[in-house]
């Protein structure tokens, strides 16, 4: 299914979205937690609120719940417009991090309050809660009370829970958040399955940017109540838009240049290109660390139209398991350079010379004061 | 736990410090249980005279049904007055809340025999005096101060997301409190009727000001019945105002575990404690 997607007054507008927020602003007080945030979420789209704590992200999700009014600014639902509906009315399915089942009721009569609320026949009930019980594997724990459940049992009941109500947007707060390691990457794929097979349209709230860049087919990144990029997992990583979004998605290394009339830039004593252009004087050079190839034979630092080249001196290595870190100076600039670690190691010390390359694409330059 | 000599230490200091506590409520039965005719002990014979003697004393009867009657009116309005008032005070957090809270739980900071003395003059004049009515309005001054922190504490202590969960799944206010807010707070309603009932079936200094011959209350009719005579009746009586607390106690704690009961209204209890001293 393809979108067209056109630009609008720096806006990005989908036709015909699921969810709409427009010119949304929250105000506690003086403080304004949330401003100007505009967003478009198409019908079936698991969508990412992705940033550090504060940015913002949770309350743009209770908004769209309804537990919280916004300022100013509209909420629409497949057109229909429920800025000032009570959470009741609203029609959302909603998994909190703390998973929030009634520790009063059973497994099964968790999942059916939605459903009792509705007023559904007791039998209609009955097949629903079933259903959705052997969706996410839990039928056998019908009769449970939550606090017999283990972590990922009632984060699994929280979402059937959601899901049973057939809602039309399922709203999810950091539902990882509290599981250890391995339970979330299985819930990982388990939620990612379950939303493709109902196709729901999906807004998850997440700290963690693995979870935003494997799961999320959109991923908007917040930053101090405004968003700093909206797109894909694949655009966010490789075409960060702000230095911000390029070291809080993935690694970076990040060192301080100087555009010179040329266009090049100057980093030390090495002279280096970028893809990407900018108007600035001062800049900032971000290269991811696994983007950079060590030569540790080569001398010469000749540049070509595809390639930067840069003499570096090891300074230190991290060893972390899958992965070997070497830190370089260039020019009293760190640059960090990450292999894939192999059974028989070559080895290096510090103090040894190496040329560091890497492509021209992978090259971000940001203006200084971005 | 290791057999150290502290542990030990703690034993024997714990031990001697609850025979400190309950040795005098313990002295109650035997005495109970006395032949003689004026208090001692130990009595020079036994019998069940004084058990006797409680039940066809119609007016140490006649005041046991009234407090048993008192206690539980007491305790139900208590609750139906401070559940609502809890929720406007903690969830609603509607204007003036917290002069609300201070004003109900205003009364543990005077001293009970003013606020007793200032019931009787306001109830003198409006006939309340020795009346059903006016001892549970009494009563109810000294019992909604509990229940109100109790029940505002357990409420305050729930996380408010059941609550939005059950409100995103499309249940109304009105339902949310009903199905999900309120049984949540059960552990706090059973702390906070074990308290009221027990404050209230307890209560003398108030009481006092309010009762007289037409009627009057357990505690109040012990007193003066200490003042005029000194048998072993009061024993008697005594051991019949324990049961009863070892019964709301017990059912408590069958119903929950006291525990956890407590738990919840320990917090209370102990600020109630500091505020009063």
């Amino acid at each position: 299914m393809m979108h067209q997607t056109i630009k609008r007054d720096g806006v990005e507008t989908i036709g015909n979205p699921h969810l709409s927020l427009e010119g949304i602003n929250k105000k506690y007080g003086l403080v304004e937690v949330i401003s100007n945030l505009n967003l478009e979420v198409r019908k079936g789209e698991l969508i990412a609120l992705l940033g550090p704590s504060g940015c913002g992200k949770t309350t743009t999700l209770r908004m769209i719940a309804g537990l919280i009014a916004p300022s100013a600014g509209k909420i629409a639902v497949g057109g229909r417009d429920v800025t000032h509906i009570a959470p009741h009315g609203r029609d959302m399915g909603l998994v909190f991090q703390s998973y929030a089942l009634f520790p009063h009721m059973t497994v099964a009569k968790n999942v059916a309050f939605g459903l009792e609320m509705r007023g559904l026949s007791r039998a209609d009930i009955a097949n629903k809660v079933a259903k959705a019980l052997s969706m996410v594997q839990l039928e056998h724990l019908a009769e449970r009370k939550p606090r017999e459940l283990s972590g990922g049992q009632q984060q699994r009941v929280a979402l059937a829970r959601a899901l049973v109500i057939e809602p039309s947007i399922l709203l999810l707060d950091e539902p990882l958040s509290n599981l250890d390691a391995k339970l979330r990457d299985e819930m990982r794929t388990q939620i990612r399955d379950i939303q493709q097979q109902l196709g729901i349209t999906t807004v998850f709230v997440t700290h963690d940017q693995v979870e935003a860049l494997s799961m999320c087919d959109r991923i908007v990144v917040m930053k101090g109540g405004l968003i700093e990029q909206v797109g894909t997992p694949h655009e966010i990583y490789e075409r960060p838009a702000t230095p911000f979004v390029a070291s809080f998605v993935g690694r970076t290394n990040r060192v301080k240049g100087k555009r010179t009339a040329d266009g090049c830039i100057r980093i030390g004593s090495s002279m280096i290109r970028s893809a990407t252009p900018a108007g600035q004087d001062d800049v900032v050079v971000m290269v991811r660390p696994h983007r950079i190839h060590i030569d540790w034979n080569a001398t010469s630092t000749e540049q070509d139209e595809t390639a930067n080249r840069t003499a570096a001196v090891l300074s230190r290595i991290t060893f972390i398991g899958d992965v070997i870190q070497y830190h370089f100076d260039v020019d009293g600039s760190e640059f960090i350079v990450e292999e894939s670690t192999k059974k028989s190691q070559s080895s290096h010390r510090h103090g040894d010379k190496a040329v560091l390359s890497w492509s021209v694409e992978d090259t971000l330059v940001f203006g200084a004061d971005q | 736990m290791e057999d150290n000599p502290t542990s030990w230490f703690m034993r024997i200091t714990v031990t001697i410090l609850f025979l400190f506590l309950l040795a005098p409520v313990l002295l109650v039965f035997p005495i109970s249980f006395s032949g003689d005719q004026i208090l001692a002990f130990p009595p020079s014979s036994w019998s069940l005279r004084w058990y006797e003697a409680l039940l066809g004393n119609n007016v140490m009867m006649s005041a046991f049904l009234t407090s048993l009657g008192l206690a539980s009116v007491v305790t139900v309005l208590s609750l139906i007055i401070a559940i609502p008032a809890s929720y406007a005070i903690v969830r609603l957090k509607v204007t003036g809340s917290e002069f609300l809270f201070n004003l109900f739980t205003a009364p543990l900071l005077l001293p009970t025999i003013v606020l007793g003395l200032a019931i009787l003059i306001i109830f003198a004049s409006m006939g309340l005096l020795a009346t059903f009515t006016g001892l549970v309005i009494g009563h109810l001054v000294i019992t909604l101060p509990y229940a109100l922190r109790v029940l505002s504490v357990s409420l305050g202590n729930l996380s408010l997301a059941c609550e939005e969960a059950a409100s995103s799944l499309g249940a109304k206010p009105l339902a949310v409190f009903g199905k999900v807010t309120l049984p949540m707070m059960a552990p706090g309603i059973v702390a906070a009727t074990a308290l009221c009932f027990l404050v209230s079936f307890d209560e003398v200094v108030i009481t006092l000001f309010l009762t007289g011959p037409r009627m009057t209350t357990l505690p109040v009719e012990l007193f003066h019945h200490v003042e005029s005579q000194a048998d072993p009746l009061v024993a008697s009586v005594s051991v019949l105002l324990i049961l009863m607390t070892l019964a709301v106690v017990m059912i408590v704690d069958r119903t929950m575990g006291l525990t956890k009961a407590m738990a919840s209204g320990r917090a209370v209890s102990m600020s109630t404690v500091a505020d009063a001293t």
